[in-house]
């Protein structure tokens, strides 16, 4: 029987940070389902497949400079080619499946598409299979970078970075809050004042009026599924540096928590996607820690229903009007 | 003025492409629904409509029926009686999707509880073993609750929402069936990740149904009954206030239709179904586990209902049998050779229906097949290692396509990759393109797919499946996005 | 006066239903002399077996990983043998047991199969059964664990497994633990599948019973992949985590953000996690079968499909088809065989230490001798306990 461990402010602090490390992923996950889902009406479930994808350009990358264990370049360049990469590569596949899934179907009923976007999923995690074969690929975190990795000696990225109330705050966590951080102001600083972003709030507002006031429609849902994509490569490639293992499954279970993550937050909404995401990261943190994992989920379950029932459209969602 | 020459109207661009500024949506869709009746599909969607449905229900009975006749046993389990299952499980849900219009992401839950309590009832799990004509009705009222419990929370809960709330009661049935497991009477309530296993088979007035022919018309003779019951249901009141709730809640409110009520009606109705279909599920497996009924198959089930058509029962029968038909023709355990032919049979069946006049198609097919032993013969001489490999599973074909297919010895392991990724590209690339240069493209793409087959494929034939019927169904949905037989809706954003 | 077409059209529907059930129900078509159990089949040049693994879906990297070594198994057969095996491979997709009965009863049906190996899981074989013993089928199992498969005596004669049973690995872990280890805080971690709950329940208990501290934890290994929460929970002063888990590369994360954590306790991880490239934290422990590790057939293996890698979670699965190739080649000693035949040469199987891969000579026990079943195999079939050295290497050390 998994008993409630008892308060304590150094397992409090441990949590917190996990579940805000943790929360990052399913954020950044969350925005790009919430982004699409407010110009197009679309749940795209092949959004977490894109992020294994990511994920996964970015393992290629980190061999083709000479794998984790004895890389060619200095580890902060490395790390920012695999981001790049990534962000690349998902960014790219994001574009193509929008193109050739999705755009055919924009006028169709809304479950058209989801329909369609399941066979993308499909497709993505099965070519990933046949391609790169269904055993774990390691990012070898722990030993990334590391001078000795043949006696197992860690390398920089689980260092602590500093301490707080007795909690080790690692190099990479850092990393990932602190990028996480970034590309959230980035976005939020894109939609609100430049151009595309603009088009893409009018857009999402009502899509026959911003065509007629000469805005361009096609591109402006590219762009969306490029920004969305990319921030799910970004998370892709974070994950293998925080839990080093990726295998062709893991966009099913992640894109589920990010989509999740999106309708608490109020699905349409980015800062209501990044609120819902932090908050399943620290619900799911908590649980754990706290009641073990085997009423975990459930506890999950429980928080995030009790969240929807005071608030039927999300946290951050806006009540439709009707229109009669 | 000019004498008399109108000059010709601009032609405008493709209909997909053209802005929809300031046309009312339902003339706009004008196109589409006189596409419907054109083409192939529209010759079929004419043929079964012009049969009444008790016409169709017939029909499809009597060459259920004969099934056991000339499948085997194995065929017949998979064939037969899944597909049958799916169908059930598609009418359930078609009621709460295509009638209600809900979202409703947990629904195999109800699946799995139907199956969990029949064999709590009939197992020895707690030695409990009621005959399936008490236990059968028991399990179906009781689910039936349990769907009116869930649809009370799509009171306050609209949409994707709706959605989110039955999605997470979903993953909440598979957790707490696998870990959560309390102990009531001195064992595990659903017997854990072990699950409950020696599960009685059905068992009605004492005539036990323990052959796979007496399971299938069972379910061939519930699935019957089903979709009368249905169908005389969608012709009702209560079915036509469905219809209403489904196309705009707010007017059918507004319309008096009570819409609270009709969406726990429709919970509780799909719940039922489901429920009973998991009574025979329980049975026909004898052991159920929690993953048993979990997302792969909500996904399956959704694929079913919404490729035939939301809303339309024969689509749902429709898309059973395609969905689970082609899913398990490609099964890795029937013969290679079987995949093989039918590889090729579709690659020809898609070029016969793409290629109009018959002179082009010819032409494309004597071109990769030139092409092709062309291209062998030049790998061959340039450099041999990349040529010569051997046939997986070839059997008669395996010398004709010796000659045709580069095949790399097996020291070249990673051709099949690369050509795997060239052909999604060059299709792709091929969607984009049109007119001759189309037709010209094909040659070499058709060629790259029989190598990529011939190389991967057939290697690795589950994960081929896989692929395969991801591109099936995004295939079916951008050709057809209102599904096999559904009648393309129009929705106002 | 549609609604009477309706009901008049179903009434006959039914009606013709009806006539048609009870024509054919009693007699199983598919159940037709070609596919039964003592029909002879004639065994010609190529004889063909099924393999039964999940090779896609959440539990692909373990199940390709068997598919691979069945299938060098048959390469190697067939390099060295005038007649020659053929596979047909069926693919289970744990955790979803539905295929895997549809697998079980299309390998019956299959009029040229003589026998199978797999399935994979437990809850696999459950359901498998019944198709496969209507089918004659014999079926060796190369992870399937479940004490209650064998001991309940309803497979005799049809399910065989070359792996020991929970109720042989539990007592031998606890104890080591308790002697050798002389652990007084442990802490169990129990996956969520039906492999991992039986070893914990096993453990834990005899752990209890002799007076150790012991803690259970529960974590999805499947899904969850991010440990720390539950390192979080493991107390400072643990002196063994038992992880009964099947995915090495989950156990080696976990290791290293216990590790990362500051938490020195000893991993002990059971059969499933023996895998030299993926679980590699040094100092831990794991049970396995006693193979030689230099042994030529795994490095042939490393070159070949491994690609590398050793994968020898899919061991079992090479032993497995080994046990049924021999039981085949026996029966068609004289050109045909019928699946019965199979079957009783299953039964008797005797593959000598030397060329057992396992370590030990494989034999079946025939009768109920607990904690061993008809279908398990006979002392000394056992696990030995590795320890993983500074460098990542494994030693045997029991």
């Amino acid at each position: 029987m998994d008993l409630p461990l008892a308060f304590d402010s150094q397992l409090a602090t441990q949590l917190l940070v996990n579940g805000l490390t943790l929360g990052s992923l399913y954020a950044l996950i969350a925005l790009g389902y919430t982004m699409v889902y407010g110009i197009l009406k679309l749940l795209n479930f092949a959004h977490g497949d894109v992020y294994m994808v990511g994920a996964f350009v970015g393992f290629g990358v980190l061999n083709a400079f000479g794998g984790p264990l004895s890389p060619n370049i200095a580890i902060a360049p490395l790390i920012a080619l695999m981001f790049l990469g990534a962000m690349l590569g998902s960014g790219a596949l994001g574009v193509v499946i929008e193109r050739f899934a999705y755009r055919p179907l924009r006028d169709a009923p809304r479950i058209a598409p989801l329909i369609s976007a399941l066979g993308v999923s499909f497709f993505l995690q099965n070519s990933v299979l046949l391609l790169f074969g269904a055993s774990f690929r390691s990012y070898n975190s722990f030993l990334l970078g590391s001078d000795h990795p043949q006696q197992f000696v860690p390398g920089p990225l689980t260092d602590a970075a500093f301490v707080v109330n007795g909690v080790n705050v690692q190099l990479v966590q850092i990393i990932v809050l602190a990028l996480t951080f970034g590309l959230m102001v980035a976005l939020t600083l894109l939609v609100a004042r430049t151009k595309i972003g603009k088009a893409m709030r009018a857009t999402a507002y009502d899509r026959e009026a911003a065509a007629m006031m000469g805005i361009d429609v096609d591109r402006v849902i590219a762009s969306t599924f490029l920004i969305g994509s990319m921030l799910a490569g970004a998370a892709g490639v974070m994950f293998g540096l925080l839990f080093s293992q990726i295998f062709h499954f893991m966009g099913f279970l992640a894109g589920l928590k990010g989509f999740t993550a999106a309708v608490v937050g109020g699905i349409g909404s980015i800062p209501g996607a990044m609120l819902g995401g932090i908050l399943v990261g620290l619900a799911e943190a908590f649980a754990t820690g706290y009641a073990g994992g085997r009423w975990s989920d459930l506890i999950v379950f429980g928080i995030l229903i009790f969240v929807l029932l005071v608030r039927p459209s999300g946290l951050l969602g806006t009540r439709a009007i009707q229109k009669v | 003025m000019d004498s008399g020459n109108i000059p010709d109207l601009p032609v405008p661009p493709d209909a997909r492409d053209r802005p929809r500024v300031g046309v009312d949506e339902w003339v706009a869709q004008v196109e589409h629904r006189r596409a419907r009746y054109s083409g192939l599909a529209g010759l079929a969607y004419r043929g079964i409509s012009f049969i009444p449905p008790p016409g169709r229900l017939a029909l499809f009975a009597a060459f259920a029926a004969t099934l056991p006749l000339w499948m085997g046993r194995g065929d017949l389990f998979t064939y037969g009686i899944f597909t049958l299952l799916y169908a059930l499980l598609g009418l359930g849900l078609n009621v709460v999707v295509g009638y209600a219009g809900l979202l409703d992401l947990g629904y195999v839950a109800f699946f799995g509880f139907g199956a969990y309590f029949y064999a709590e009832l009939s197992s020895p799990q707690y030695g409990i073993h009621w005959s399936s004509a008490a236990a059968i009705p028991v399990v179906v009222v009781a689910t039936a609750l349990l769907g009116l419990v869930l649809g009370i929370s799509s009171r306050r809960l609209l949409g994707d929402y709706l959605a989110i709330v039955t999605l997470f009661f979903g993953q909440a049935f598979v957790v707490f069936v696998n870990v959560g497991n309390p102990t009531v009477g001195g064992k595990g309530l659903s017997g854990g990740p072990n699950g409950i296993a020696d599960i009685d088979p059905l068992d009605l007035f004492g005539y036990e149904l323990t052959t796979r022919n007496q399971q299938y018309y069972f379910l061939l003779l519930s699935v019957v009954v089903a979709l009368v019951g249905l169908h005389t249901l969608s012709e009702s009141r209560t079915g036509r206030a469905w219809r209403a709730l489904r196309e705009d809640p707010l007017a059918a409110e507004t319309m008096t239709i009570p819409v609270k009520r009709l969406k726990l009606m429709a919970f509780a109705f799909g719940a039922g179904i489901a429920g009973f279909a998991g009574c025979i599920f329980a049975s026909v497996l004898t052991a159920v586990t929690a993953g048993n009924f979990d997302l792969p198959l909500l996904i399956t089930i959704y694929a079913v209902v919404i490729l035939g058509g939301l809303g339309s029962i024969t689509g749902v029968v429709l898309g059973a049998i395609v969905i689970n038909v082609s899913f398990q023709f490609l099964a890795p355990e029937n013969p290679q050779n079987n995949a093989r032919i039918l590889f090729y049979a579709v690659l020809l069946l898609l070029l016969i229906l793409s290629l109009r006049p018959w002179w082009r198609l010819g032409a494309v097919v004597g071109g990769v097949v030139g092409f092709g032993i062309l291209t062998r013969l030049i790998v061959e001489a340039v450099a041999p290692s990349w040529a010569g490999g051997p046939v997986v599973e070839g059997g008669r074909l395996a010398g004709a396509i010796k000659e045709w297919v580069v095949i790399p010895t097996p020291a070249h392991d990673r051709f099949g990759n690369w050509a795997y990724v060239c052909l999604v590209v060059a299709i792709l690339i091929l969607t984009l393109v049109q007119g001759w240069m189309r037709t010209a493209l094909l040659v070499p793409i058709v060629y790259l797919a029989a190598v990529v087959w011939e190389n991967s494929f057939v290697e690795q034939p589950a994960v081929a499946r896989w692929i395969l019927f991801g591109s099936l169904l995004i295939g079916l949905m951008t050709l057809r996005p209102q599904g096999l037989l559904g009648t393309p809706r129009v929705e106002v954003v | 006066m549609r609604k009477r077409a309706t009901a008049i059209a179903a009434l006959l529907a039914l009606a013709a239903l009806a006539i048609v059930a009870a024509a054919s129900a009693k007699t199983d078509r598919g159940a037709a002399p070609a596919t039964s159990d003592s029909s002879l089949i004639n065994c010609g040049k190529t004889r063909t077996i099924g393999v039964a693994a999940p090779v896609t879906g959440p539990a692909a990297s373990i199940g390709a990983q068997q598919d691979r070594w069945a299938r060098f198994f048959v390469s190697r057969y067939n390099a060295s043998h005038k007649k020659k095996l053929r596979v047909v491979g069926g693919d289970t997709q744990l955790p979803d047991t539905a295929q895997a009965i549809q697998v079980a009863e299309r390998f019956a049906s299959n009029s040229q199969i003589l026998g199978v190996v797999g399935p994979a899981g437990s809850q696999e074989v459950q359901v498998s059964t019944a198709p496969l013993k209507q089918g004659g089928l014999a079926f060796v199992s190369g992870s399937a664990t479940r004490t209650s498969l064998t001991v309940d005596g309803s497979r005799k004669g049809f399910f065989f497994r070359v792996v020991p049973n929970d109720d042989q690995q539990g007592p031998r872990v606890a104890s080591w633990i308790r002697t050798k280890l002389r652990a007084t805080r442990v802490v169990v971690v129990d996956a969520q599948n039906t492999y991992s709950t039986g070893l914990s329940d096993t453990v834990e208990r005899i752990l209890k019973a002799a007076g150790v501290n012991v803690r259970r934890e529960t974590v999805s290994e499947s899904t969850v992949t991010d440990f720390s929460s539950l390192v979080a929970r493991i107390p400072a002063d643990t002196q063994v985590v038992y992880v009964p888990w099947q995915l090495a590369p989950k156990a080696q994360l976990f290791g290293q953000q216990l590790r990362a954590a500051g938490k020195n306790a000893r991993l002990f991880g059971s059969d499933g996690l023996f895998d030299p490239d993926n679980f590699k934290i040094p100092g831990s422990l794991i049970s396995f079968f006693p193979i030689d590790l230099k042994s030529k057939v795994i490095a042939a293996y490393r070159r070949g499909p491994g690609k590398g890698q050793s994968e020898l979670f899919g061991l079992p699965s090479y032993v497995a088809a080994d046990v049924v190739a021999r039981a085949i080649d026996k029966a068609c000693a004289n050109g045909s065989a019928s699946r019965a035949e199979v079957r009783r040469f299953v039964a008797r199987t005797n593959i000598p230490k030397k060329q057992s891969l396992l370590g030990f000579t494989v034999r079946f026990v025939q009768t109920v001798k607990a904690p061993l079943g008809p279908g398990d195999m006979q002392r000394p079939a056992d696990f030995g306990i590795y320890q993983i050295g500074a460098s990542g290497a494994y030693n045997r050390v029991g």
